[in-house]
């Protein structure tokens, strides 16, 4: 992990992170540290990290083929089975899946996994290797609505199988989440735009700026040939609580603060004292982009203790070391302001009468997100009672020939990796469906 | 998937699926493991060799040379032929043969006499394997008149192939010891009496360790130990030679090779492949990782011929050998000379530890700085920085400076240009992790 920034203490030690907002906090393996890392695999027998995988990638496979110094053959198994290898390399959660398992762990520290996917993604693109050889699209006209993780890898599997595959996007940036949200110092805007490239190479084609439901309805898209659809929207909407002086200035979503963040480059209203509500990952990133475009003080506020935070310990750590405070089992009560902008934040301990004011001209609420409305997009169809789409375990909806995956569904874990395999069993079900001729 | 090249290649009329094969040893004692091995994807096996008495065998009987933190880079084996009744053996290799019609089956067999090597012959035809290995090359047999005793003397390599064409129409294929200065007349005489083909090389007699406390070899053995065969990735590079040598000799023209010695990637089969070996066998890698490993040969391989746009395999074997010529032949009027990229350095000195002390003092140490810098009027341009240093392309080769020689020509006061009238374009080779 980055040790390259530096929190001071004392008078006169700079206490601005060294890092960049644009800059990727962990460095690369080269081929000799990729090797050495292989090099301390175990090579188990039907390793078990290759069960800790959402996804289904074989690291053991991936680890063996970087050991004997097959390379190309890694990438091979990497993007057949994941068309979004190199971004899930840096935003999964590893410690709770492949890493966990690793049997390393029993002598010292887990093989890092993530490390070496992503030193074979880059690989890939370093050599210009081509890991998938697409069919020609000779197949039936299938339509992805939204280009977040899982429409990417839907649309992925759906290509190889020779479909024809538009994907409509609402926004400028294809991606979703990976474009708009997760900070750039863990996930690049060029790795996003290469992994979509590797999309699009095999034939996908995305049409920006083009909401399915405002700018073309599904019904225009059927009589333009297309014969089934894949609801891949993501969360649009963040979730808020009831808190007094909610509507002052200055308090804003986790979703909002983010895209606006990334968009310009990290030339948005950042704030100087910035407080986060919420223990995920989305929070993390919040609190990391405003640390490293410059806020002084950053506090998350999370109600319950750090052990149970959602968010990635690697993610944790890496927020303490660039000097954000963490105040476990506080939740915000009241935000009190000045000529309508915020600019105290009071809150309660949850599990204690303890009680604290901190000083705030930015508030982000990132408790959570939940989808827009999607009957608007799809009439009719069978949402539950928080608004997701409801699907049997192969993506399928209420409404035959649409189908779903990603976070926009009910039930799934909302994960980049998980909607990466949600696509590729939706896509599957898909193929099923225009097979039988659309029954 | 990527695109994949074609891998099948013929050898000695057989059409192999690929060029990857076990070699006969431990690893290929049984059915169930041969049968392991081609499930995994291999092209075909030869069998553990016969005898038709069962030999006795040590405990323990294996030792490994270790290096640093590394895997073992050698392995010492003094495991004699196979442990299994004659009859179990020839049974197991028919079944083979029965339920793997489409790989290629070699039996081996290692006879005491004539009589014997022939009656072996007849017998292993009789499975209905493709062909027939013939063992003239295990260093630890303890049998006089066997194994690499014959391997290195060309009157019973003579006798011996003659009866086991005696008792076999099938090709013959004379597996060659290393333990020999050079392997061409063994392998001539083999050719001449009757073998159709070679696979090399056995295994170098060796020891690979000492016990410090009973002052004897490992593995210790009661008290003592025995010289015995060394195999694995360190035999690699001798094994390379004796197949250039056999490749390039002009009375083995034609002669397939199967090449053996220290294999465990694509790349080290690929080496052996483009000094003209046909086929490689392997059995250290698999007693180390597991049949598993062909998987990567295969895969590793064919994206690489593909990439370099090669349609068979036929067309890459032996593609190396214009190029390995007499040392007086090259060039030598020319140096190349290393370059550091100062980005990269991490101030470890380790190119100028060596250059001091292992080459021509070529390099400056700014200790306060602690940073290196070429001497580039007296380096030589051996690049043995570029070999020690540890950090990846950090030392590359650079410049290329050209002997300018004085009207007294080769051998006087000559000087060392960049543009010199002698300038050519220089193909520089670098490890490139491709």
């Amino acid at each position: 992990m980055s040790n390259s920034t530096s929190i001071g203490v004392k008078e006169g030690i700079d206490l601005k992170p060294k890092q960049g907002y644009l800059e990727e906090t962990v460095p690369p393996y080269t081929p000799f540290m990729a090797m050495e890392e292989a090099s301390r695999c175990l090579l188990c027998y039907n390793p078990l990290c290759s069960e800790g995988c959402p996804a289904g990638t074989n690291p053991g496979d991936f680890i063996r083929a970087i050991r004997f110094k097959n390379f190309k053959g890694a990438a091979e198994i990497i993007r057949s089975n994941n068309i979004l290898g190199g971004v899930c390399a840096r935003v999964c959660p590893y410690e709770k899946t492949c890493e966990e398992a690793c049997a390393r762990s029993g002598i010292d520290t887990p093989i890092h996994i993530g490390q070496l996917q992503r030193f074979v993604t880059d690989y890939e693109k370093t050599t210009g290797f081509k890991a998938l050889d697409p069919p020609p699209a000779t197949k039936e006209k299938v339509a992805m609505i939204g280009s977040g993780p899982a429409s990417l890898s839907a649309a992925a599997t759906l290509a190889m199988k020779g479909y024809k595959v538009t994907i409509f996007e609402e926004k400028e940036k294809a991606g979703g989440v990976l474009s708009y949200g997760i900070v750039p110092s863990r996930l690049p805007q060029y790795v996003v735009d290469e992994e979509i490239e590797h999309v699009t190479d095999l034939g996908v084609e995305i049409k920006h700026n083009t909401k399915v439901g405002r700018d073309i309805t599904i019904d225009d898209l059927k009589n333009e040939g297309y014969e089934a659809f894949f609801i891949g929207a993501g969360m649009q909407v963040s979730a808020t609580f009831d808190v007094p002086g909610s509507d002052l200035e200055g308090v804003t979503t986790a979703l909002e603060y983010l895209a606006a963040a990334r968009s310009s480059g990290g030339k948005s209203d950042i704030g100087t004292h910035v407080v986060v509500i919420g223990g995920g990952d989305v929070a993390l990133d919040c609190a990391t982009t405003a640390r490293l475009l410059g806020a002084e003080q950053v506090t998350v506020l999370y109600r319950r203790t750090r052990e149970e935070a959602p968010a990635s310990r690697l993610e944790l750590s890496h927020g303490e070391s660039l000097g954000i405070n963490f105040a476990y089992t506080f939740s915000p009560a009241e935000f009190q302001g000045e000529n309508g902008k915020v600019k105290i934040v009071k809150a309660n301990g949850t599990r204690s009468n303890s009680a604290m004011k901190l000083e705030a001209d930015k508030v982000i609420f990132a408790i959570g997100q939940k989808p827009e409305d999607i009957s608007k997009v799809v009439s009719d169809i069978g949402l539950d009672s928080k608004g997701f789409v409801v699907t049997d375990d192969k993506g399928k909806t209420s409404i035959p020939g649409v189908f779903v995956a990603g976070d926009v569904a009910s039930g799934s874990a909302k994960t980049v990796v998980h909607s990466v395999q949600g696509g590729k069993i939706a896509a599957e079900s898909i193929d099923e469906y225009l097979k039988k001729g659309g029954e | 998937m990527a695109k994949h090249a074609d891998l099948s290649i013929d050898f000695l009329g057989f059409k192999c699926e690929n060029p990857f094969f076990l070699s006969s040893s431990p690893v290929s004692s049984s059915y169930d493991m041969c049968a392991r091995f081609l499930d995994a994807g291999g092209g075909g096996v030869f069998y553990k060799t016969l005898t038709t008495t069962i030999p006795e065998e040590c405990s323990p009987r294996f030792d490994a040379q270790r290096k640093e933190a590394t895997p073992f880079i050698a392995f010492k084996n003094m495991e004699q032929t196979s442990d299994k009744p004659y009859q179990e053996n020839l049974d197991m290799m028919k079944q083979l043969k029965e339920d793997y019609p489409n790989k290629l089956i070699i039996g081996s067999i290692m006879g005491m006499d004539e009589d014997n090597w022939e009656q072996m012959a007849r017998d292993v035809t009789a499975t209905g394997v493709d062909m027939i290995e013939l063992n003239f090359s295990c260093p630890q047999m303890t049998y006089e008149g066997m194994g690499s005793d014959v391997g290195a003397n060309l009157e019973l390599i003579d006798t011996y192939v003659k009866a086991a064409r005696r008792g076999s129409h099938l090709p013959l294929i004379a597996k060659m010891t290393p333990n020999v200065e050079k392997m061409e007349p063994s392998a001539e005489a083999a050719i001449k009496a009757g073998a159709n083909g070679l696979s090399t090389i056995n295994t170098i007699k060796s020891i690979t360790g000492l016990d410090f406390d009973s002052y004897t070899a490992l593995p210790v053995i009661n008290g003592k130990s025995s010289i015995s065969g060394l195999s694995g990735k360190a035999t690699k590079p001798i094994a390379l030679r004796f197949i250039a040598n056999m490749a390039q000799d002009m009375n083995l023209q034609g002669v397939p090779i199967s090449g053996i010695g220290g294999i465990e990637t694509w790349e080290d089969a690929a080496e052996f492949l483009m000094l003209g070996a046909r086929n490689v066998q392997f059995t250290t890698s698999v007693m180390q990782y597991g049949y598993r490993i062909v998987e990567d040969m295969i895969s590793g391989l064919s994206i690489y011929l593909a990439e370099k746009g090669f349609e068979k395999l036929e067309d890459f074997i032996g593609i190396a050998l214009k190029n390995i010529i007499p040392a007086d032949d090259l060039e030598r009027d020319f140096k190349i000379l290393p370059q550091i990229n100062y980005d990269k350095c991490v101030g470890c000195a380790r190119c100028y530890v060596s250059c001091m002390d292992g080459a021509h003092q070529a390099i400056d140490w700014d200790n306060e700085k602690r940073k290196p810098t070429i001497k580039e009027d007296v380096c030589v341009g051996c690049q043995l920085c570029l070999q020690v240093c540890p950090v990846y392309d950090c030392i590359t080769p650079g410049k290329v400076l050209f002997k300018e020689e004085d009207q007294f020509g080769k051998g006087s006061l000559s000087e060392w240009k960049e543009n010199a009238s002698n300038k050519r374009d220089i193909i520089v080779g670098m490890y490139d992790w491709i």
